[in-house]
């Protein structure tokens, strides 16, 4: 079994960097370290691809003779193959990959990465990252949150609520500061005929709205037991209940489309661009592109009232333990936290994690940057609704489809989403 | 008059008396037979066979993909049998079954024999080749691309709903992939669009080697063109039609492109299909040998239906032969 299991994985590597490798000839990268190679999967044009371009830049001039074998993944090929890729000798040096117990968690719970702690004390990368940002970073037996190093992430992300400041003036609202005017505002856009809140059912969106409406009513201590087990979380009652009642009062109040359930994210970002929403819930991910293509006035502000806000550390460097050339993947996280490769990240539309915002040119940016610095300083990232357990994604898309077609009520949904939740939480507390 | 090759193929062969050099003969190509098999069984063992056994050995363990599997016996095949979800998602193969098998079959035959029958005797076999092509387009195009361009016409502001709301039927507009109690009609409908051309195109090429005599011969006699139909194309036809249940059935069984791409099992798993959600169970939830007893559950019973139908056809085709 062990060998065919073998063979499976050198026929997966195999498949997914026939192409990239055949462009990189046959040189043997054993031993002298001679060679780092590097996979990531952020687009080119995107904050973080922009900034790793121009680290692999300073690598190179700061390591003469070491080539670079950098690969562009997409996304789902990382996310489903990383375990088998990184088992097997054929992987990488260092790699982007997903944060979280599933992903991260899981690979260093196996031994299959390398434990950073001891660079990130030498390096002083447990100073630049604040204690908020560190979750992810670092694993206790798979679980997030204490224990040792297994990733470094270098940009962050949160979500907020981006608007379009014409629809506003015209309907005359103003941008609310508390939940109370938030609804406020929402009520008057129903009045005239327009749905306020851009919504997408068969995708994040959803979740995440709901979650910050939980997170309106929650503390740390909820936060860590939803998310680190640090104790059970009853279901039935606030904030998750709150978080699912108030969702499915907004789809009564016309707030939310109720004809929303099968678009995508990317339908409710479009419809904001296009300016047929006056206002979404949702991440900084979005910012860079809303920044290039929209030609109208817009902005962004906090969700009114919380302290709490769903966002974290973006995705991680990671280091996989059959890496080659740990030293040269060390150098090459060290110099993406550089003030140089971070002002890249903020100048591009992304959030970088030890950035200085006066190094950001454009005011909205640095606003963008000093609401996330803002956030993780107070201890007010709160991560993912879908963070706990595997699979948890596709439970709470189901669950939130079932409320905004007015199909389930409130106690339903709770009750659907409770049990993956409580059956995972087991399954990763037997491991 | 030609003989049919399905009936020359099941008439008994005539049997001439052994004689020694007649079985050595026969010795000597029996034994090269089985060297030509041996690349072909050699790859069956490494791209089926091998991967079956593991993934059969797989369903008895408990693995999130990395690490070592623990054996726990048959627990994953005793929690599929209180699963809703993978209830769920077989009651939905019954649905594709009746989009992907049924329908196209039926009105396949219908239009192919119309076309045969009627557009290509009456105007010219070319009006009939370009409507089997027409029929046929959606099975060209990738099932992906099918399923993000149905995708966009379902949508709340999709084409669809614009094209109710232009004809006067606004009132009518509906969230169709995203409401419950409609996705799984709208699959059903996308996936009849999608089949149809398959047996268009199949039993219009059997139809081709009917002959015409006897279809010649029914219309002196006066039969109508739905006794034809009954008497003739539906007997001479069998074989084909056979051919494309069987493989309709295992498609319609196995199907997960166009669930991916149109809705991922939802909403509220109301469009979940096995290989789905063995592939969620796989891939998302991380629990590789649940999900490797979702495989093993659906391959058995593709097996099994296929082996039912093989011993159908053969009964059919003896039956024929006997007649």
């Amino acid at each position: 079994m062990r060998r065919f299991r073998r063979v499976a994985v050198v026929a997966m590597v195999a498949a997914l960097t026939a192409t990239g490798l055949a462009a990189c000839g046959d040189g043997d990268d054993s031993g002298d370290a001679n060679v780092l190679k590097l996979w990531h999967y952020e687009s080119a044009n995107s904050a973080m691809g922009i900034a790793w371009d121009r680290a692999i830049e300073i690598f190179k001039e700061e390591h003469e003779g070491v080539e670079v074998r950098f690969e562009r993944k997409a996304f789902e090929q990382i996310q489903q193959n990383a375990g088998m890729i990184i088992n097997s000798s054929e992987g990488p040096d260092i790699m982007e990959y997903n944060k979280g117990n599933a992903t991260s968690g899981l690979l260093s719970s196996q031994g299959l990465l390398t434990d950073l702690t001891e660079e990130a004390t030498k390096r002083g990368w447990d100073t630049a990252l604040s204690p908020s940002l560190q979750t992810t970073a670092r694993y206790d037996n798979g679980v997030m949150g204490s224990g040792n190093w297994y990733g470094v992430p270098n940009y962050g992300e949160y979500v907020m609520v981006y608007y379009n400041k014409e629809l506003f003036a015209e309907h005359g609202v103003r941008v609310p500061t508390t939940l109370a005017e938030f609804t406020s505002a929402m009520d008057t856009f129903v009045a005239k005929g327009v749905t306020p809140l851009g919504m997408a059912g068969a995708e994040y969106p959803a979740g995440q709205l709901f979650y910050q409406l939980a997170l309106s009513r929650a503390d740390r201590s909820f936060v860590n037991d939803y998310q680190l087990y640090a104790n059970p979380v009853d279901f039935k009652a606030d904030p998750v209940r709150y978080g699912a009642e108030t969702f499915a009062e907004w789809v009564g109040k016309g707030y939310l489309a109720k004809d929303s359930a099968s678009l995508k994210a990317e339908d409710m970002g479009t419809a904001f661009i296009s300016g047929k929403t006056p206002m979404i819930v949702s991440g900084s991910w979005w910012y860079g592109r809303f920044k290039s293509e929209i030609t109208f006035d817009w902005d962004s502000f906090l969700f009114p009232g919380n302290t709490l806000h769903a966002g974290s550390s973006g995705n991680l460097w990671v280091v996989p333990e059959t890496s080659k050339a740990k030293n040269l993947a060390y150098d090459f996280i060290d110099i993406t936290l550089r003030p140089e490769i971070q002002a890249l990240i903020g100048n591009n539309g992304g959030v970088p994690v030890s950035g200085d915002p006066a190094t950001i040119s454009d005011a909205k940016d640095r606003r963008l940057i000093e609401n996330f610095n803002a956030i993780s300083s107070q201890d007010g990232l709160a991560f993912y609704p879908d963070w706990p357990v595997p699979g948890y994604y596709d439970v709470l898309v189901s669950g939130f489809q079932s409320l905004i077609n007015q199909s389930k009520t409130p106690d339903q949904v709770l009750d659907a989403i409770a049990k993956p939740y409580q059956d995972g939480v087991a399954e990763i507390k037997r491991d | 008059m030609a003989v049919p090759d399905s009936v020359a193929a099941s008439r008994p062969t005539t049997t001439s008396p052994k004689t020694p050099a007649a079985t050595t003969n026969r010795r000597r190509p029996d034994a090269a037979y089985w060297l030509y098999l041996l690349p072909g069984a050699l790859l069956f063992l490494l791209v089926i066979g091998g991967p079956l056994v593991y993934t059969g050995y797989l369903s008895l363990t408990r693995w999130s993909g990395v690490g070592e599997p623990s054996f726990i016996g048959l627990e994953n095949y005793r929690t599929l049998l209180t699963d809703d979800v993978f209830w769920t998602s077989f009651r939905n193969t019954v649905a594709m079954i009746v989009a992907m098998v049924v329908v196209p079959t039926l009105v396949g035959l219908v239009l192919a024999a119309v076309l045969f029958d009627t557009i290509g005797r009456r105007f010219r076999p070319r009006t009939a080749a370009a409507l089997r092509a027409a029929f046929y387009l959606p099975q060209v195009l990738p099932v992906v691309v099918a399923g993000i361009v149905w995708g966009w016409i379902l949508r709340p502001d999709g084409a669809l709903n614009g094209l109710l709301d232009a004809i006067g039927l606004g009132a009518l507009s509906h969230d169709w992939l995203g409401d419950p109690g409609t996705a799984l009609p709208v699959v059903m409908a996308v996936m009849i669009w999608v089949q149809i051309g398959y047996p268009v195109v199949v039993f219009m090429a059997a139809l081709e080697r009917v002959n015409p005599e006897l279809y010649e011969a029914a219309e002196i006699d006066g039969a109508g063109w739905w006794r034809r139909f009954r008497a003739i194309t539906l007997a001479q036809i069998r074989p084909e039609t056979f051919v494309v249940g069987l493989t309709c059935t295992i498609a319609a069984m196995k199907v997960f492109g166009p669930i991916y791409a149109l809705t991922r099992g939802g909403p509220e798993n109301a469009t979940n299909v096995p290989s789905y959600f063995a592939y969620f169970t796989f891939f998302k939830r991380l629990n590789v040998g649940y999900g490797s007893a979702i495989s093993m559950v659906l391959t058995l019973i593709i097996v099994v239906v296929a082996v039912l139908f093989i011993r159908a056809q053969n009964r059919a085709e003896r039956r024929d032969g006997a007649l």
